[in-house]
């Protein structure tokens, strides 16, 4: 009676899992075909050339992806302390009626959709580093810069990468942490020497969900990174400089007209799509490294 | 490494302790059954398993009962919903477009989607793709175009005219910058003049705010200084997109120029239009008077572009914007209407 529905189920189901499964294949094979005009080009050219121009036809993409490295990169260096530290807070510290609140306001905090931030930038951060910048006399042309959009994005990824810290921090089972405070050790000592190391790789994989997601942000950085082309530093001087100038990553490109423009234009439409495919893969490898990390951590403990 | 190591013997040790809290917990889940039993509730927690048959049907028809509708819904809202007017282009067009668009759907019931993705170039990329069915316009269509699109058989109509003013911030008007050469203006946009005192103005770095390649704003400006857009350099100025946004920035940065529709920079207290000095030494500044007369360098037709002459109702549209009233919006937002040009036809258009 029951045999031929469990089979519509259990085919629906199938059916759904193979749509959900190809639909990344499909995406990154859609964007490879795409592609090809334009990695025929040369695909050295187009990562390591700074000379991105439709009209002149040259697609030389390395100012965008050091854009897109250098935001990143702040994010991180701003947002991994301040999230370690919170999550350690949380995990460790704080009394368990303190932490359900504050563990669900982060999570909270981990949804507020990324157009939100970037009104945030727009209204208030641009012209504060402006501000700061003029403080300074730094010289800056105007608050968009790269470092207004690592300083967003950092903003924006702690409560995701707290979130993951709490839940690796937590994944350490109290027996080690008895077993260290019976050794004698100092709660400090605990945390630092017995619960951080065993929860290493989740941490790890923490950051690198966060740099997933900062490497992936588009709206936010694209309100407020200055969309300039092509400015590639040539020396250390000079790339502390273009931190506080305009810039371009990846997403704020793809995020911009040009996509819209490259329609119909086979080279122009092939330097986008393999600039999605540089976009796709950093990300992908990202989030590879983290997934690998977060099983590790959980196969250990069981 | 070394951290972990001296402690996995003790946890080892406690492992013990770890698997007798399982029991614990298993003692505890018996424990609540227990109670739910003889408090006399019904067994919702307790028989998950024999429950499940009865379940399981309803599940299934819950499970068919979705399909159906996924199936049938998008049939339903397809046929539901009527087939809406879509345009896209120019923000500078679409000024008077979505002001025009509101008074039809107000009054001939009509639907009408308006849009500015990727300014003129989206707008005629969308033609020649057949994903929308008027593209708004502020440069000329071009070979290019044509080229791009082969299938296409666009067809422009003129609506009125425009100048690109260069723009720039009240810091730099103020500090006597009124006018320029075009000679001048190649130099800074080419970074060659870094400072406005290079140009008789106050002591401060230039910021160029560049319209996106693609807005029609920058293809006139370009193909002015430049001949043919294919020739403007990259240069490596920070990118602006539609006129709300560059008027925001010039006005919110000091030592700033951008290029701009000239209808954007009328009456406003922190973003000034500049002249051009012509040849002549004459200076032509980008009002309505030297506009029409030709004089000013940088004018530019507006246009609605079809595959196709218009037909239907993009022919409703253009029409209406065309007619007296839609002109009379034309000259509300500072463009100059048909009637208004020396000639009165559709130059440029085609």
């Amino acid at each position: 009676m029951s045999r031929p529905r469990v089979d519509t189920v259990r085919l629906t189901g199938a059916a759904a899992t193979a749509i959900t499964a190809s639909a990344l294949l499909a995406v990154i094979a859609l964007l490879a075909a795409q592609s090809i005009p334009a990695a025929r080009q040369g695909l050295l050219h187009f990562v390591s050339a700074n000379d991105w121009s439709y009209r002149a036809a040259t697609f030389g993409a390395a100012a965008m992806i050091y854009g897109t490295v250098v935001v990143s990169a702040i994010a991180l260096l701003l947002a991994a302390p301040l999230s370690f530290a919170t999550a350690v807070f949380l995990s460790e510290i704080c009394h368990r009626r303190l932490r359900m609140p504050l563990k669900a306001a982060i999570e909270l905090l981990a949804g507020i959709p990324s157009v939100v931030y970037g009104l945030v930038g727009v209204l208030f951060l641009r012209d504060l580093m402006g501000a700061a910048f003029e403080r300074l006399q730094w010289n800056a042309w105007q608050g968009d810069t790269l470092l207004t959009a690592g300083i967003l994005l950092a903003v924006m990824i702690v409560p995701t990468m707290t979130t993951l810290a709490d839940d690796a921090l937590r994944s350490v089972p109290a027996r080690s942490r008895d077993a260290a405070r019976a050794l004698g050790l100092t709660r400090a000592e605990s945390v630092f020497s017995v619960v951080v190391p065993q929860a290493r790789s989740g941490l790890v994989a923490a950051v690198l969900l966060g740099l997933g997601r900062a490497l992936g942000e588009t709206i936010a950085v694209f309100l407020i990174v200055g969309r300039a082309d092509n400015r590639l530093p040539e020396s250390f001087a000079g790339a502390m400089r273009t931190l506080i100038e305009p810039g371009q990553t990846i997403t704020s490109k793809l995020g911009g007209a040009e996509p819209n423009i490259a329609a119909g234009d086979p080279l122009h439409g092939g330097a986008i799509a393999l600039l999605a495919l540089v976009l796709l893969s950093l990300v992908l490898l990202v989030t590879l490294a983290a997934d690998r990390l977060r099983t590790g951590t959980f196969a250990e403990e069981h | 490494m070394r951290a972990v190591r001296p402690c996995a013997g003790t946890t080892g040790g406690l492992r013990r302790a770890g698997t007798a809290r399982g029991v614990c917990f298993r003692v505890d889940h018996d424990s609540s059954e227990r109670r739910a039993f003889s408090l006399g509730q019904p067994t919702q927690r307790a028989g998950p398993a024999r429950r499940r048959p009865p379940g399981r049907s309803l599940w299934a028809g819950g499970t068919r009962a979705v399909l159906a509708l996924l199936l049938v819904w998008p049939m339903l809202s397809v046929a539901a919903a009527p087939r809406a007017l879509k345009i896209n282009g120019s923000t500078t067009v679409n000024a008077v477009a979505a002001e025009a668009a509101e008074i039809l759907r107000r009054e001939k019931k009509m639907s009408i989607t308006v849009d500015t993705q990727g300014g003129s170039s989206g707008g005629i990329s969308g033609v020649g793709d057949r994903s929308i069915d008027i593209g708004m316009s502020s440069k000329p269509l071009t070979a290019e175009d044509r080229a791009k699109f082969p299938k296409a058989s666009f067809a422009g109509t003129q609506i009125g005219m425009d100048a690109v003013a260069l723009v720039v911030s009240a810091d730099v008007w103020n500090g006597g910058v009124r006018a320029l050469t075009k000679a001048q203006i190649r130099d800074i946009y080419e970074s060659k003049i870094v400072n406005w005192k290079q140009v008789g103005g106050p002591d401060r770095r230039i910021v160029f705010f560049n319209k996106e390649p693609g807005r029609g704003t920058w293809e006139v400006f370009a193909a002015w200084l430049y001949g043919d857009t294919k020739r403007a350099p990259a240069v490596r100025h920070p990118e602006v997109g539609g006129n709300e946004e560059t008027r925001q920035k010039v006005a919110a940065t000091r030592g700033a120029i951008t290029q701009l529709s000239s209808s954007w920079a009328e009456n406003h207290p922190k973003v000034k239009a500049i002249a051009i000095r012509l040849d002549d030494g004459v200076a032509a500044a980008p009002d309505r008077a030297t506009i029409a007369s030709g004089r000013y360098p940088l004018s530019r037709p507006l246009l609605f572009i079809t595959s196709g002459p218009p037909a239907g109702d993009a022919k409703t549209f253009i029409d209406f914007v065309r007619s007296p009233r839609g002109q009379e919006l034309m000259r509300k937002h500072g463009y100059l209407g048909m009637s208004d040009l020396s000639t009165g036809t559709a130059k440029g258009a085609r």
